[in-house]
C-alpha cells in the first residue's frame, strides 16, 4: 500500500518527517570563535608557532622567549650567562631589524617586487627600502627616519612608513580588525578605492594577487591612509592629518 | 584589548547564531550523525569567515553558507567512505502531531515515516540534500539554485529525479519487507 504513495502524499510525508528528525542542536559559536581567533595568528603564536603546547601555556612561553631575547640583547655577558643557563650555548642571537625584510635599493625593489613601486615625492627619498616575500607576492616598505614636519612615531627613529603590496582592497572586509576608538573613512585616492584610518588600528585586510584574503598588521600606532592603484595597495602610516596624508599620496610617482 | 584585537569577530557571532540551526540540520541530513554534522557545520562557519571576501556584498548569505556547509558534510562522508552508514533518525519523545489520528492511522503514519527514513538513508547524499532543502527546510527555488549552484530550471529536474529515486528505493523496501 505504501508503495503506491502518490506525489502529494510523499511530499506531505517528507515535510512531516523533516520536522521530526533528531537534529543536533548545539551552540557552535564558542568553538567557531576559537578557531577564527586562532586562524588570525596572535603575536605569540607566530613567535613560537613551531611548538605544540597546550593553548593556555603558549602566551607564557612566548613571554619568556621575549624576556630572554631582551636579556640577550642587553650585554654580551648577560647573553653568555643566559645562554648557558638555558642550555643554549652555540645558539647565535641575531638582532631583529626594526622593519622586517631584506634591505634593498629602490632599484632592486622595483626590479623584484612584481608590481609598480611608487615613491612619494613629498617625502623625498626613503632612508631605507626593504623587500620581503609575502603570501602571493612581495611587500615593499619605504622607511622615512626623520621628517621635520612629521612627529616621530612609537617606533624609535621612524617618522613614516610606506608599505606597498601587490593586491586589492575590499570594502567589505576592511572594517575587520578595526577596534573601538578607531574611525574608518572610505575615500577616493588617486582615482582608486581608499581608506583613512584614524586612531589605533590593529590590522587591515587585502586581497593578494591570487585573490586570497591576507591580513596586514599596521606597524606604527598612528594614522593610516591606504588605497588601491593599478592593482597595488599603497599605504602610508604616520602621525599626520588626513589632508597631509592625501597630499603625500598625491605625490606618489 | 581582546575586543580591540578581534574587532568585530562578534558581529560574525551574530551571523553564526542566526544560521547555525539550518547549517547543522543541513549537515545532519548529509552525514546522518550528530557528531559529524556539528563538526562539518563548525568547519564551514570557520571557513566561511575566512572566505568572507569572496562573498559578494548584497548576495544572500544563507545559500552561500549552505553551499559551504554541504561541501564540508559531503567531504566528511567521502572521507569516511561512502558505505559508512547514515544513521539519520527521528527524534525520540517528540510531542507527536498524531494525537488527532486514530491509533490505526497513527500506526500507519509511523510506518510510512520509517519507510521513508530507510529510503532516505540509502539515497545519494546529493539527492538527500535537494529533498531536504525543499521539504525539510522549505527553501525557495531561488535559494536552492544558489545553494546548489545550478540554474533555477535545473532545481526542478534535480528535485524530481531525487524524488523518483526515493520512490524506487522505497518501493524496493516494501517488497523486501514483503
Amino acid at each position: 500500500m505504501a508503495s503506491r504513495m502518490d506525489d502529494r502524499t510523499i511530499e506531505l510525508a517528507l515535510t512531516d518527517l523533516g520536522g521530526r528528525l533528531a537534529y543536533p542542536s548545539v551552540d557552535l559559536w564558542p568553538a567557531v570563535r576559537e578557531r577564527i581567533v586562532a586562524g588570525r595568528q596572535p603575536w605569540w603564536r607566530s613567535l613560537i608557532g613551531g611548538l605544540r603546547l597546550p593553548a593556555p601555556v603558549m602566551p607564557i612561553v612566548a613571554t619568556l622567549v621575549v624576556i630572554l631575547l631582551v636579556v640577550l640583547a642587553v650585554s654580551p655577558e648577560a647573553r653568555a650567562k643566559a645562554a648557558e643557563l638555558l642550555g643554549l650555548r652555540g645558539v647565535q642571537i641575531i638582532k631583529v631589524p626594526e622593519v622586517p625584510g631584506g634591505r634593498v635599493t629602490l632599484e632592486e625593489a622595483r626590479a623584484q617586487a612584481g608590481f609598480t613601486v611608487r615613491v612619494p615625492a613629498a617625502l623625498g627619498d626613503p632612508d631605507e627600502v626593504t623587500l620581503e616575500p609575502v603570501a602571493g607576492g612581495a611587500r615593499v616598505t619605504l622607511v622615512y627616519r626623520d621628517r621635520p614636519d612629521i612627529p616621530p612615531s612609537s617606533q624609535p627613529g621612524i617618522s613614516a612608513l610606506v608599505v606597498e603590496l601587490g593586491g586589492r582592497l575590499d570594502q567589505n572586509v576592511m572594517g575587520k580588525g578595526i577596534g573601538p576608538g578607531t574611525t574608518l573613512e572610505q575615500l577616493t585616492v588617486n582615482g582608486g578605492l581608499g581608506f583613512w584610518i584614524a586612531g589605533q588600528p590593529h590590522q587591515v585586510f587585502y586581497l593578494d594577487q591570487r585573490g586570497q584574503f591576507q591580513q596586514e598588521t599596521l606597524r606604527l600606532a598612528g594614522n593610516t591612509l591606504l588605497w588601491e592603484q593599478d592593482g597595488v595597495t599603497y599605504r602610508i602610516e604616520a602621525q599626520i592629518t588626513k589632508d597631509a596624508a592625501l597630499r603625500v599620496a598625491a605625490s606618489f610617482r | 584589548m581582546e575586543r580591540a584585537q578581534h574587532g568585530d569577530v562578534d558581529a560574525y557571532g551574530e551571523l553564526v547564531r542566526r544560521y547555525q540551526g539550518i547549517a547543522t540540520r543541513t549537515a545532519y541530513v548529509i552525514t546522518g550523525t550528530s557528531a559529524d554534522a556539528e563538526d562539518a557545520a563548525q568547519d564551514a562557519f570557520a571557513k566561511a569567515y575566512f572566505a568572507l571576501d569572496r562573498f559578494r556584498s548584497g548576495a544572500p548569505f544563507r545559500p552561500w553558507l549552505l553551499r559551504i556547509v554541504a561541501n564540508e558534510a559531503i567531504n566528511r562522508r567521502k572521507a569516511a567512505g561512502r558505505r559508512a552508514t547514515v544513521d539519520l533518525s527521528v527524534a525520540e519523545g517528540r510531542p507527536s502531531g498524531d494525537t488527532a489520528l486514530s491509533p490505526e492511522a497513527a500506526a500507519l503514519a509511523g510506518e510510512q515515516r520509517e519507510m521513508l527514513l530507510r529510503a532516505l538513508r540509502q539515497l545519494r547524499d546529493e539527492d538527500r540534500l535537494v529533498i531536504a532543502y525543499r521539504y525539510f527546510f522549505d527553501l525557495s527555488e531561488a535559494e536552492m539554485a544558489e545553494a546548489l549552484r545550478v540554474a533555477r530550471g535545473t532545481v526542478k529536474s534535480r528535485l524530481s529525479r531525487a524524488l523518483a529515486r526515493l520512490r524506487t528505493v522505497a518501493a524496493g523496501e516494501v517488497r523486501l519487507d514483503g
